[in-house]
């Protein structure tokens, strides 16, 4: 055989073990694939097909109406609204529920007799169901027989309609939602403060810096993974609400709290408008993905990685 | 199957084991626990949506059914709200899963029309020669179209004004003499108007809004109502519309106007904690109010502007669909069960179970009704309310698919009012949208 011959086998073998890997690797992943295919792609690339009709009650497309119900959904105020509400809520929410789990977990993250004990307190949450939470909320926010307005009564200050006041109502879900996702913000940034290096806060004592400083040079950036982690998942978690909503408002008053997933919810299945719920979940699915890779390009930069 | 057959006879074992008898003791056990198929008896899947006490009485009319005849057994099943059992039902009719039988609320009823998956009880009803002057006239009223009766009405309510007795005679009020007109009711509402007490309150929902325009003779769409051909346009925005409005803001604006929001319980809340002193509710939870509010509760008409004629109320509730693609034996059996549950004594147990009308009128002869309203005087005033109504196509109520949008529009715009809107302005725009939605329906169904 010459030399020539010698490659040419060689590359075909080559190729082979190459096919013979990645049919492997495929053969690993299929129960993976059939199951995001089933449940994950498959309804992702209807909804994009539904978006483009207009649907009879049972979901079925009749009409084809091309981009009609995205220029509907431009133009209507009532989408307008939704969208509005929806920043402001994840704005209201997020910030605040990740800075209140930072303090909370860099408060307990002493060693302590009985931290223990406020560990559990503080990532109790957790454990809560949104429908119970959201119940709780509800008589605490309630304006005749509520706590929140008992107390304003004591202080001979005039109660407030916290969930009936389209001033108040999205302020007040999402007080109640920083309560509901504090708890587990805080377990994960615990155990993120629980995994730096202890030598450089020994180092740190050593060279005798003040608490701040440690904060700011050791701490905050050794936890910087786990709090872009927990922005992450926050944020999609805030975009995505809706049990609370549901529970306490029901998108009211005056669609002050209609955020976009629960108006999807009433399209869909109160008003049966199947091809209009569509085109507004597919409006979500970009804006959740444009705001997932800015903070992957921008937010992560600033992450420490050891 | 096998397991419950299994169930069964592990349970007979068990019960032989604590009793001293022999082995023919475990044969009888046995063939009791048998399941209903060797009976021979034909399953009726109902779904309802009846909650709580609701559901309970709703069983127990189920059981007494059961037990009346050999032939059929009919099997409840809950499947959430009104809107949640709907949303379920789209899934499966027309399919095998499809329940025989389906409580669908009152608003539902073009939509169930409209379905293709419904068998109109009229077949029934002209079959056998069934005489459906029994029912009450403004129930069956709106639940027949162009003459056809399409589901059997069932559970059936009107909103009524509920207040406060003894905030009355602190007012110096008379107790027993309700508002009948929105001026009675403004001048009640400032004189009830004290500290930490308000007025009056309507709950944030279409259904007051319909009932309250309907009260006056108005209509909610074109098209009479939409019974005299397809609507195409709300008109709920003209003159008694603004009317109901009008109330709102004066009474929000001079301050003896409760905003209770958009939940039933905050409402009852605010009326049994003094916040507010009358309220509008549904009749069926008049009886449940009588025994929580820890002062005496008063139950009046629902009031109506001083210059408009009284033409009554529209009848809300649910009613009894009968599906299309099932066997005719299911058919017959929904259809006896739906015959059973309008007899007279059914409907008075359930009357006095659960404070819905009876459909039928002569459920109010019977003795425990009477003895009901001996205890209860004021659950006269709601049956008295429906008697004395007109029917015509307001009181018929409106017949349009998008029923849930459009109240959703009306709440919209009455919680802008106390925003400050302007009134006609807001109910122009609630109409607009109401508009669009009946124009996207018209464009589905290819008109």
């Amino acid at each position: 055989m010459t030399t020539i011959q010698h490659e040419l086998a060689d590359r075909h073998v080559e190729r082979k073990r190459a096919w013979s890997n990645w049919a492997t690797g495929m053969l690993f992943l299929l129960p993976s694939l059939l199951l995001f295919g089933v449940f994950l792609f498959y309804p992702m690339v209807r909804t994009v097909y539904l978006s483009l009709f207009l649907t009879d009650s049972q979901g079925v497309p009749i009409v084809f109406v091309g981009w009609e119900n995205f220029l509907n959904l431009f133009q209507s105020t009532s989408f307008q609204i939704s969208a509005k509400a929806t920043a402001l809520f994840v704005l209201y929410t997020v910030p605040a529920g990740i800075v209140l789990a930072t303090a909370l977990a860099i408060l307990a993250n002493q060693k302590l007799r009985g931290i223990g004990l406020f560990r559990t307190m503080f990532s109790a949450t957790m454990g809560m169901s949104v429908a119970a939470s959201s119940v709780i909320w509800m008589f605490l926010f309630n304006p005749s027989i509520g706590l929140f307005n008992r107390i304003l009564a004591a202080l001979n200050i005039p109660g407030v309609q916290w969930l009936l006041d389209p001033q108040y109502a999205l302020l007040s879900v999402s007080i109640a939602t920083i309560w509901m996702n504090t708890g587990f913000a805080f377990l994960i940034l615990l155990g993120g403060l629980q995994n730096i290096d202890q030598s450089l806060y020994e180092s740190a004592r050593i060279a005798g810096v003040s608490e701040s400083y440690k904060l700011r040079k050791i701490t905050l950036p050794m936890l910087s993974p786990t709090l872009f982690f927990v922005t992450t998942v926050s944020l999609i978690n805030a975009f995505q609400t809706f049990g609370q909503i549901d529970l306490l408002t029901k998108g009211g008053p005056m669609e002050s709290t209609n955020v976009i997933v629960y108006s999807i919810y009433k399209d869909a299945f109160i008003n049966y408008n199947v091809g209009s719920a569509s085109a507004q979940a597919v409006l979500l699915f970009v804006a959740v993905l444009v705001v997932t890779v800015l903070q992957f390009k921008i937010g992560e930069r600033k992450v420490h990685y050891q | 199957m096998k397991k419950l057959w299994i169930g069964s006879t592990a349970m007979a074992l068990l019960l032989a084991a604590c009793s001293s008898e022999t082995e023919e003791a475990v044969q009888t056990t046995d063939a009791t626990a048998a399941p209903a198929e060797d009976t021979g008896k034909t399953e009726v899947v109902f779904w309802h949506a009846m909650s709580g006490e609701l559901e309970t009485a709703l069983n127990t009319l189920v059981d007494d059914f059961n037990a009346s005849q050999e032939e059929y057994e009919v099997e409840p099943v809950f499947q959430g709200t009104y809107e949640e059992a709907l949303t379920k039902l789209n899934t499966v009719a027309g399919t095998d899963e499809s329940p025989a039988m389906m409580q669908v609320f009152e608003v539902g009823t073009k939509f169930m029309i409209d379905s293709g998956h419904i068998q109109p009880v009229q077949d029934f009803i002209d079959e056998e020669g069934f005489d459906t002057s029994i029912w009450e006239e403004n129930i069956t009223n709106y639940y027949s179209v162009d003459g056809v009766q399409y589901s059997m009405p069932f559970n059936s309510s009107t909103p009524v004004l509920i207040y406060n007795k003894d905030a009355f005679e602190a007012a110096g009020l008379d107790p027993e003499k309700s508002p009948m007109t929105y001026s009675e009711l403004k001048e009640a509402a400032t004189a009830l108007t004290e500290g930490e007490q308000k007025g009056f309150s309507i709950l944030n929902y279409g259904w007051f809004f319909e009932e309250l325009v309907a009260a006056q003779g108005g209509l909610f769409v074109d098209a009479e109502n939409g019974r005299e051909g397809q609507a195409t346009e709300a008109v709920f925005n003209g003159e008694e519309g603004l009317n109901v409005f009008n109330l709102i803001k004066d009474m929000h604006d001079e301050g003896t106007f409760y905003n209770s929001g958009q939940n039933w319980d905050d409402m009852r809340a605010a009326f049994q904690s003094g916040a507010t002193a009358m309220i509008l509710d549904s009749s069926a939870g008049v009886k449940g109010m009588i025994d929580n509010a820890p002062f005496e509760v008063g139950v009046g008409y629902l009031p109506v502007p001083d210059d408009a004629e009284r033409n009554g109320v529209i009848i809300g509730g649910a009613s009894l669909w009968m599906a299309d693609d099932i066997e005719a034996e299911q058919k017959q059996g929904a259809w006896e069960f739906m015959k059973y549950a309008s007899s007279a004594e059914a409907q008075a147990q359930w009357h006095v179970d659960t404070g819905y009308f009876a459909i039928n009128p002569a459920a109010y002869d019977e003795q425990v009704v009477v003895d009901q309203w001996a205890e209860y005087p004021q659950l006269k005033v709601t049956v008295d309310q429906l008697k004395e109504t007109q029917a015509n196509a307001a009181t018929g109520g409106a017949l349009i698919s998008v029923f849930p949008e459009a109240r959703q529009r009306v709440v919209n715009a009455m919680e802008s009012l106390y925003q400050g809107a302007d009134p006609q302005e807001a109910l122009d725009q609630a109409a607009e949208e109401t508009n669009r939605a009946l124009e996207v329906d018209a464009a589905k169904n290819g008109n």
